[in-house]
């Protein structure tokens, strides 16, 4: 599903990740986690594009990501979901709209969006709210609306970048509770987070990252 | 499955809900075409009225006063037989004082008062169209002499020292012209950039979720195209305006003669204007967008 080959990112002279190498399996559950500058959301920026390895080989689902011309990410990352710590909600628009971003930019109708928003809404439990704007919701339930997005096109991956950074304990467990769902679907998801609680709570692999380089958890 | 409905849609909200943004724009496409407009209207009555001054190719011989009626008449009878010329018209003081009340009102107490004598009498003879004129008056020449001539208004002569003039007015109204489509262009181009910064939040998330460069970029493009539209509408509207009103206060001017006519621009012209709009607006859209991508994640 995932393999890195000896991947390293440099930014002009630091050395943010360095001969990173390890392989997740289709399904699995993973913790990317560490310190802070650690690497961990470098190393997610490289899974879905935003960066480039500087050496290396980045496969997911046989691609080679580091080789992927600009014009094919939206490809890639069209099998993808993606939660940030800060949601990144377009605060515009209501959170149906919001949801159905990831639909309408693969021309997707709307009465289809509408049906799929709908039953979406309803495993992150948010039946009912689609209409609000997202600053009518609290921090929970705006990174629900969040991971809502991120599985609406049914991907393959789901990456989730301190998707519980912002929020208190019992948020942050609803949120967790609704990525292990997810993942047993048969979504692949990988958690960078430094919340040593939840992943006791939610024990599954962990990659721990220490000065860009893995310290313990692969290659598997 | 289409991507074309979310675009339309995504342009007409954005149109909406960026009104101020937008109206910048479009006013700023309507300010350069009616710019545009006005010299290309002050241009096309040009041609007009140099067109109808070419065809109306004739000599004004006005007579000495003492030259006799008998010597007058022999006169324009000698030059009626030159090849060159197509008709000779002899026209008393009286048939020029009539013209001239014809043309212009309220005039009589004036011509009363200034009595006999001040509108002369003369020859009006129309030349051959094609010709050289030099070689045509030099014909004439022999017939036309200060003794029986006071003036000899040569009609064409000044005509194409004027058409000479004219390219070079031409010239720089082109480039005029030019100069402030460019200046348009980078306006709207900032005024759009400005637009995609306030949304350059929403348009990271469109990228994120997989949207093409095409689908972000293609709203723009539509906005733009609108821009262009309304803008040129906008601008022909005015121009139609202006060249009502300035018809009123040109009145005078076409009872004399002096311009033939004051025309609106033909619907070529016109059309033009309104496509010259619409290639603003995506061309600066496009600049504006594109100079995003090179930026963005």
């Amino acid at each position: 599903m995932i393999r890195l080959y000896r991947v390293s990112k440099t930014y002009k002279d630091v050395q943010a990740l360095q001969d990173i190498n390890f392989h997740v399996s289709k399904g699995e559950f993973c913790y990317i986690t560490g310190p802070s500058g650690a690497g961990k959301t470098t190393m997610l920026k490289l899974l879905y594009g935003a960066e480039r390895p500087s050496s290396g080989k980045l496969l997911i689902n046989g691609t080679d990501v580091a080789k992927l011309p600009k014009r094919d990410l939206p490809r890639l990352r069209r099998n993808m979901g993606i939660v940030f710590q800060d949601f990144k909600l377009i605060e515009t628009r209501s959170v149906a709209e919001n949801v159905g971003l990831a639909l309408e930019v693969l021309g997707t109708p709307r009465d289809r969006i509408r049906r799929q928003v709908e039953a979406v809404l309803n495993i992150v439990g948010l039946r009912g709210r689609g209409s609000d704007r997202p600053d009518r919701l609290s921090g929970g339930e705006q990174q629900r609306v969040a991971v809502a997005r991120a599985i609406v096109n049914d991907p393959s991956v789901l990456l989730a970048d301190e998707p519980t950074g912002n929020l208190d304990g019992a948020m942050a467990i609803e949120v967790m509770e609704i990525l292990q769902a997810i993942n047993l679907r048969g979504t692949t998801v990988l958690v960078a987070t430094h919340d040593t609680g939840l992943m006791q709570r939610f024990p599954y692999r962990v990659l721990r990252f220490r000065a860009g380089r893995i310290e313990s958890g692969g290659p598997a | 499955m289409s991507v074309a409905p979310h675009i339309f849609r995504r342009a007409l909200r954005s149109l909406w809900e960026n009104l101020y943004l937008n109206s910048v724009s479009t006013a700023v496409i309507a300010s350069a075409l009616v710019l545009m407009g006005m010299y290309l209207t002050v241009q096309h009555n040009i041609n007009i009225a140099v067109t109808s001054w070419s065809r109306d190719v004739h000599v004004s011989a006005y007579f000495q006063p003492e030259v006799p009626e008998a010597d007058r008449e022999a006169l324009r009878d000698s030059i009626a037989r030159d090849p060159n010329v197509v008709r000779v018209k002899y026209v008393t003081e009286e048939d020029a004082r009539v013209w001239l009340r014809s043309r212009v009102d309220g005039l009589d107490d004036v011509l009363e008062d200034l009595g006999p004598g001040v509108l002369p009498a003369s020859l009006e003879i129309t030349l051959r169209e094609s010709g050289d004129l030099n070689s045509q008056m030099t014909g004439l020449a022999p017939w036309l002499r200060p003794e029986e001539f006071a003036e000899v208004d040569y009609g064409r002569e000044w005509l194409e020292r004027f058409e000479a003039l004219l390219s070079v007015v031409k010239g720089i109204g082109a480039t005029m012209g030019l100069l402030v489509l460019v200046a348009a262009l980078f306006l709207v181009a900032n005024t759009v950039h400005l637009a995609i910064y306030n949304r350059r939040d929403e348009l990271e998330i469109q990228k994120l979720v997989g949207a093409t460069t095409g689908y972000i970029v293609a709203p723009f493009i539509v906005e733009g195209f609108a821009h262009g539209l309304l803008g040129s509408l906008i601008a022909i509207v005015c121009l139609w305006g202006i060249h009502t009103g300035l018809a009123g206060r040109l009145e005078a001017a076409l009872q004399l003669g002096l311009i033939p006519e004051f025309g609106f621009l033909p619907l070529s012209w016109v059309l033009a204007l309104m496509l010259c709009g619409m290639v603003l607006g995506i061309g600066a859209a496009s600049v504006a967008v594109t100079r995003f991508i090179a930026t963005a994640p």
